[in-house]
């Protein structure tokens, strides 16, 4: 499940490596889930994002859950299957093709976001909404990273 | 570096990170700083270490903040 020598007991691959540093993953935990517990965004959008992030890194163990507020919310399975080629479907609205498109840009090369391709965003969340995006898509971009870094996988997965 | 594409809330303050952009969302923020601070006041890794992976990617995303 991962390369570390040294593991700490947890319910899951996630909690065995994280809970090596217990106070920074309790730390970590709650940041992540303020975004879904005080519906900082809208929970189908933000599972969208944070799933298209994932993919991005190939990252098996946040790619395998689904975030219930946003299942709640009415996002289901077909359309996740068209998460991977979001800007060939027309299952998107406008803001999500927006909102993925800066979420593209934010994990692959963050230094090159231009205007046109953060207006969109700003223009349909507003500030609030686009700094609650950017701080969620912070949080999945690292855990991406964590879990590949890591060698986090889903149970029941070899690397 | 250009403009900022969000400006700070109006009563954010002059603290760097509480009175930038992130003011808009005080509860993230405020749980960001507890990350932080757990981070840098409670870790096992030595901070000189830390502060040169925190300026090579402050580098590498070219952010001057």
């Amino acid at each position: 499940m991962t390369w570390l020598p040294e593991t700490a007991p947890g319910a899951n691959p996630l909690e065995r490596v994280f809970a090596l540093r217990p106070n920074l993953f309790e730390a970590w935990r709650d940041f992540a889930l303020i975004f879904w517990e005080k519906r900082l965004l809208d929970p189908v959008l933000l599972e969208l994002v944070r799933l298209r992030v994932a993919q991005l890194h190939e990252a098996r163990f946040p790619l395998a859950s689904r975030r219930p507020e946003a299942l709640a919310a009415g996002l289901d399975e077909a359309k996740i299957a068209q998460l991977d080629c979001w800007w060939r479907s027309s299952a998107f609205t406008e803001t999500e093709c927006a909102c993925l498109r800066f979420a593209e840009q934010f994990v692959l090369d963050a230094k090159g976001m231009s205007d046109e391709q953060a207006r969109p965003v700003i223009d349909a969340l507003g500030e609030k909404g686009t700094v609650a995006l950017v701080e969620a898509l912070a949080i999945f971009d690292g855990f991406g990273r964590f879990c590949r870094m890591l060698g986090i996988e889903p149970e029941g997965t070899h690397g | 570096m250009g403009e900022a594409r969000i400006a700070p809330p109006e009563d954010a303050g002059s603290d760097p990170i509480s009175g930038s952009a992130l003011g808009h969302q005080p509860e993230s923020l405020l749980a960001f700083m507890k990350l932080y601070g757990t981070l840098w006041s409670h870790g096992i890794l030595d901070h000189s270490t830390k502060e040169m992976a925190r300026i090579r990617n402050a580098r590498t995303v070219d952010c001057g903040f």
